[in-house]
């Protein structure tokens, strides 16, 4: 008698500490966005939103237009996600399908420590060895061919909203094929080989059991990438060149642009002295959070949507 | 005339053998019970039949498996061999995410039929056939998982037999089945076997000699006796058969 109502005890004091956790992550949630929120109030108050479409940005003309750089955290982000999940999920289906299971442990050790490594290292990397061969090898020779298309016109910076999408790639694709492996792995065997005695081939196995198993779970992982790009700060300020002319005076991808993390990261400190200016830096901050819950909540419908087609 | 015939078949995980020169053969239109203790290799045996033993990682296989003349290990690529060979599983395995519906059709769909009235005749015809049709005709857009254990069996085996496979595996089909769902199955054999060769494992000796033809008992990776049933139970050669059939060990 003694032992279950000290079982019952225990049992109820850890559902009461879960239930503390929480609450305290949700408070401490509330508290950020509160205090983001208000601190971004005076330039939204000035500035209205001309802080989400103004093109310009001048802390001594007190002009605060944040577009460009709202502009250049979606795209490299885009772009990351476009690149990186085909490339994540072959990496993905080749573990879990095709390669020798000896193969297995090297790819997933190479995947966990690309995935470990510091962003700043990713920055590094992408400034003094990446940017020089992207500027020769792929930069000069497409802005030669095809420079007339504005998205690809010259000149060839080397730096640019291009590179920072490429070392996003780099960093979000193996946390995107990463998670993929897992899940594909867990697809119960009992239904692989349920399609396979239909006279399935591989390929068709995946398709019509694999996928739609991995579906929502391949979901979460590129939402993770997502996430992780947005929200990639040291990394792209160092390729992306930091500049504002990215898109509205030059719309080419291979033009130094800014995301809203570099924007604030390079500008914090000498904002510290001019309210406006860092209260900008601030609705940006804010703005960056927004998309984030944003994402999370889009997330949650598509999931609904998807269990199970 | 036979369907299938089994030349020193011999099967390994990694390095374990777990099957030794198996020598026997199936004939056309009959149902062939394959019985013997847990672990003998009964299913390894039935899944060297249609070539999904060498799905696992590590498995091989050695021998001969000759489908109407043609061996299917050297002569047919695996697709070729299950869908001529359709198999049902232990557990029942209908895919959750599609439908009773679509779960039927699976296999058509991968040969490319996809006319809709064909489908739905099929459809139609092969859950009667399995006795599936009037518990779920009026939701067929229901998930297969959604249904009874005895259900989704019934389910599966439609599944195997929409494409009509020439030899069909039954791995333990009914042990996972309340009584009234396995007579149903044990009479929809004696029905397929008008125009299919079944190969059942079963551990239930009274269930391979109700339904089959011929049997072969299986010990230690070993064809131990092979003949038909009546014989097989009436007069055992073996000791071991006698022993394993009398219910004396196993
Ligand atoms: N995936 C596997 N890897 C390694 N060994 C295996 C594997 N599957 C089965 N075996 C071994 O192969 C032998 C034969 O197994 P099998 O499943 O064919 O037996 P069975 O006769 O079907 O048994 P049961 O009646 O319990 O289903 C067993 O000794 C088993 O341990
Ligand atoms: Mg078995």
């Amino acid at each position: 008698m003694k032992n279950i109502s000290k079982i019952i005890f225990l049992e109820n004091f850890f559902k009461l500490i879960l239930k503390i956790a929480t609450l305290i992550i949700i408070v401490i949630f509330l508290l950020m966005f509160y205090s983001l929120f208000e601190r971004s109030m005076p330039s939204l108050m000035e500035n209205g939103f001309y802080i989400l479409f103004g093109s310009s940005w001048d802390p001594n003309i007190k002009l605060f237009g944040g577009a460009p750089a709202i502009l250049g955290t979606i795209i490299s982000s885009a772009i990351a996600i476009a690149f990186a999940f085909p490339i994540s999920l072959s990496i993905a289906i080749f573990y879990t399908e095709y390669c020798p299971l000896r193969v297995r442990p090297i790819i997933s050790e190479i995947m966990n420590l690309l995935a470990a490594i510091p962003s700043v290292i990713y920055g590094i990397w992408g400034l003094w060895t990446i940017s020089p061969i992207i500027k020769l090898n792929f930069q000069e020779p497409i802005i030669a061919s095809i420079g007339f298309i504005p998205l690809f016109s010259g000149p060839a910076y080397g730096l640019s909203i291009f590179l920072a999408s490429l070392i996003l790639t780099i960093m979000i694709t193996p946390i995107i094929a990463s998670i993929s492996m897992d899940i594909f792995l867990k697809t119960p065997i009992l239904l692989k080989e349920a399609m396979f005695a239909l006279g399935a081939t591989k390929w068709e196995v995946l398709r019509h059991v694999v996928i739609p198993f991995a579906r929502r779970g391949i979901l979460a992982a590129t939402i993770l990438g997502l996430g992780r790009a947005l929200g990639e700060t040291m990394a792209v300020t160092m390729v992306i060149g930091n500049s504002y002319i990215w898109p509205f005076q030059s719309i080419s991808l291979f033009s130094p642009a800014t995301t809203i993390t570099s924007k604030i990261a390079s500008e914090f400190p000498e904002s510290v002295i001019d309210l406006m200016h860092n209260s900008s830096l601030m609705s940006l901050a804010l703005i960056l959070l927004l998309f984030s819950i944003s994402i999370s909540f889009i997330t949650k419908f598509i999931e609904k949507g998807v269990k199970y087609r | 005339m036979y369907k299938l015939r089994v030349n020193g078949l011999s099967a390994w995980f990694q390095n374990k053998q777990v099957l030794f020169d198996i020598h026997l053969e199936f004939p056309e239109k009959k149902v062939i019970a394959i019985i013997g203790p847990s672990g003998c290799g009964k299913t390894t045996f039935l899944r060297c039949l249609n070539r999904m033993h060498e799905l696992t990682p590590g498995a091989r296989v050695e021998g001969k498996v000759i489908l109407d003349g043609k061996d299917i290990y050297s002569e047919m690529d695996a697709m070729e061999v299950r869908r001529k060979i359709g198999m049902v599983f232990q557990k029942p395995n209908p895919f959750p995410h599609m439908s009773i519906y679509d779960n039927v059709v699976a296999g058509l769909k991968l040969m490319g039929i996809r006319d809709r009235k064909i489908l739905d005749g099929i459809v139609e015809r092969k859950l009667k056939e399995v006795g599936l049709w009037d518990e779920v005709c009026n939701d067929l857009k229901r998930s297969g998982a959604q249904l009874s254990g005895g259900q989704q069996q019934r389910l599966c085996i439609a599944r195997a037999l929409a494409t009509e496979p020439e030899v069909l595996l039954m791995d333990e089909p009914t042990s996972s089945l309340d009584p009234a769902s396995s007579a149903r199955v044990e009479a929809l054999i004696r029905v397929l076997k008008n125009n299919t060769t079944i190969v059942i494992v079963t551990h239930n000796i009274q269930q391979a000699a109700r339904i089959s033809d011929f049997t072969a008992f299986i010990y230690n990776g070993k064809l131990i006796e092979y003949g038909e049933t009546k014989e097989i139970f009436e007069s055992p050669k073996d000791p071991l058969t006698e022993k394993y059939i009398t219910g004396r060990f196993g």
